[in-house]
């Protein structure tokens, strides 16, 4: 899981505060604004080629007349494809992850399935899962199938090892605590092995769901009739690229809600990772437990 | 962390112990179980319950293979052209991303400043870049190479970080007690501590390079295993297309160990037997530096 690490959070986590609050802030709005402003300069003294590098006001332009309905002057014409493309990733990512954990979770109880299931998932785990792309097309034809498909195969994978390493990488101490308790298997499972590997697979969900947007978009790249993914390839090919980095800036918009869902995901669930959120939890266990 | 460079590096955990007896046995068995299943697969494909138009027979895939690396031998062109691809976009991503992740541990306003920017290309599919850079960049070679690089730099950018900056505090308190300088803890305490998930880093970058390659050539190119595999599905050669599918996976496979092995002799530590064959060569270094 060195995909673990590959969270934002790796450098979230580390970075000590120089500034605080508004000003810290003002900064960052700054060194933005210099930064776009400096661009817009020079596409408005004509030093942009508009068919490689249009001037941000264009992009912005382009990007407003995508998302304003028409009644507001725009075209409204990414809702459609945004929608169906976010339908392909979250009916991928929830059918990958499906997959992902039961085999996991099998593997974990059962040490013979998992040696016979190692030799294929490194087989696996080495293939590019994109570059299956062409024979699921040609399985699964043009439509909307074939872009779950590929998003499912794209996207179990980290799931599937992170959910396994989690079950099987129990704190030493804790599981000898259990067996001196005599637990059962089940009690072993649900309440060791289980909640330990939470941190774990929610990192892998994180994964999964971004791969389960690659997939989906690799897969509307290769032959599609709609989806953000083919709006992206027909601006480009148009050489219409303020269009195309503005459909790039919607699939980042996308992105960005995916990872927003995962880190409440991930606050609610690990709740004993931060110690506001566990102080809060133990009280209310506290309460329940005493009523 | 630790946990996080095992999963990478591709092998299941926890596979239980053998003597080598048992091990011959085991791997015995895999094949076995690995041969029943092609004979199945044979089988149920001579006697029409598979398709073979979409799901080739093992027998006429290995047909296949030979066809296309020793008697028309047209595949070996192809593998040149994507490992070069991505290969060489290993190389700029991961140059790009090791000088960020540098610039960003020594300098702590550097690191709050980008912070935005990178949590934003995280979320971005990056690869739905590909059409806006073959537009770019054209058809040819450089535009597979920028891909590929966009693609993976991401993986030893956060890793590099990361070691940068997760260092033991006690060693850091000893180099604070000896007066060490920033360049000195830098080179003699920080560099050498984010080997391990540098390499990790590296690893994953090559993987996604892979991808990132493969996906640039079915957008658009006129060689590369990419093209080639989808010149073969969509003439419905499906031999063609399995057979380069696994050509891919066996190339990638070879890749993964000869970055293991790199790995091995990098992080020399790791291994007790180079650690001693090191420290005896830097022993006798040492003695001879005295005269």
């Amino acid at each position: 899981m060195t995909d673990a690490t590959i969270g934002a959070s790796g450098i979230e986590a580390r970075t000590e505060l120089a500034e605080t609050g508004w000003k810290r802030l003002a900064m960052h709005i700054l060194v933005f604004v210099i930064i776009v402003g400096v661009w817009e300069l020079a596409g408005v003294f004509n030093q942009l080629n508009d068919l490689l590098l249009p001037a941000p006001s264009v992009i912005i332009g382009k990007f407003a007349e995508m998302w304003l309905p028409e009644a507001l002057g725009g075209t409204g014409r990414i809702y459609y494809h945004f929608f169906l493309t976010l339908w392909e990733a979250v009916a991928g990512f929830f059918i990958g992850v499906s997959i992902g954990v039961s085999l996991a979770v099998t593997a974990a109880v059962s040490p013979m399935f998992r040696r016979y299931l190692a030799p294929y998932a490194v087989a696996f785990n080495v293939t590019p899962g994109i570059a299956v792309a062409p024979l699921i097309i040609a399985w699964f034809g043009f439509g909307i199938s074939s872009k779950i498909a590929l998003a499912t195969l794209v996207c179990f994978f980290a799931p599937f090892i992170n959910t396994l390493t989690g079950l099987l990488h129990v704190d030493e101490e804790a599981s000898e605590l259990f067996r001196s308790m005599r637990a059962n298997r089940q009690q072993y499972f649900w309440k060791l092995q289980l909640p330990s590997s939470m941190p774990l697979f929610i990192a892998g969900l994180k994964l999964a769901l971004t791969g389960a947007l690659l997939g989906a978009i690799v897969a509307e790249f290769f032959s599609a009739s709609a989806g953000v993914g083919i709006l992206m390839q027909r601006y480009s090919f148009k050489l219409d690229i303020g269009s195309a980095l503005a459909t790039l800036l919607s699939m980042s918009l996308m992105g960005l809600l995916f990872f927003t869902v995962m880190e409440i995901l991930d606050y609610r669930v690990i709740f004993w990772k931060r110690d506001s959120r566990m102080q809060a939890v133990s009280k209310k266990r506290k309460a329940a437990w005493r009523m | 962390m630790s946990t996080a460079t095992e999963a990478e590096s591709g092998a299941l955990p926890s596979l239980a112990p053998t003597s080598k007896a048992d091990h011959a046995w085991i791997v015995a068995k895999h094949f076995a179980i690995f041969f029943f299943l092609l004979a199945l697969w044979e089988l149920g494909s001579r006697a029409g319950w598979i398709d073979p138009l979409l799901y080739p027979a093992p027998w006429s895939i290995t047909k296949q293979i030979v066809l296309i690396y020793f008697i028309q031998g047209n595949v070996w062109h192809h593998l040149y052209i994507t490992f070069a691809e991505a290969l060489s976009g290993l190389f700029v991503g991961s140059l790009i991303g090791i000088g960020l992740a540098t610039a960003a541990a020594l300098s702590l306003r550097f690191r709050e400043y980008i912070k935005p920017y990178i949590i934003v290309i995280e979320a971005t599919p990056r690869i739905a870049v590909g059409p806006i850079f073959i537009a770019w960049l054209g058809f040819g070679f450089s535009s597979k190479v920028a891909l590929a690089a966009l693609v993976c730099f991401f993986g030893p950018f956060v890793n590099t970080l990361t070691g940068l900056l997760n260092i033991d505090a006690e060693a850091e308190e000893l180099f604070r007690s000896m007066r060490a300088n920033k360049w000195q803890t830098f080179w003699g305490l920080r560099v050498p501590n984010s080997a391990t998930i540098l390499m990790a880093g590296m690893k994953l970058g090559c993987a996604s390079a892979f991808g990132g390659a493969l996906v640039a050539e079915f957008i658009s190119a006129n060689e590369g295993m990419g093209v080639l595999m989808s010149r073969y599905t969509y003439v419905l050669n499906m031999n063609g297309a399995f057979a380069t599918l696994l050509s891919i996976t066996l190339f990638a496979f070879l890749l993964f160990k000869f970055a293991d092995a790199v790995d091995y002799y990098i992080v020399f530590w790791r291994s007790d037997k180079l650690m001693q064959r090191k420290s005896k060569k830097r022993k006798a270094a040492f003695l001879k530096s005295l005269g």
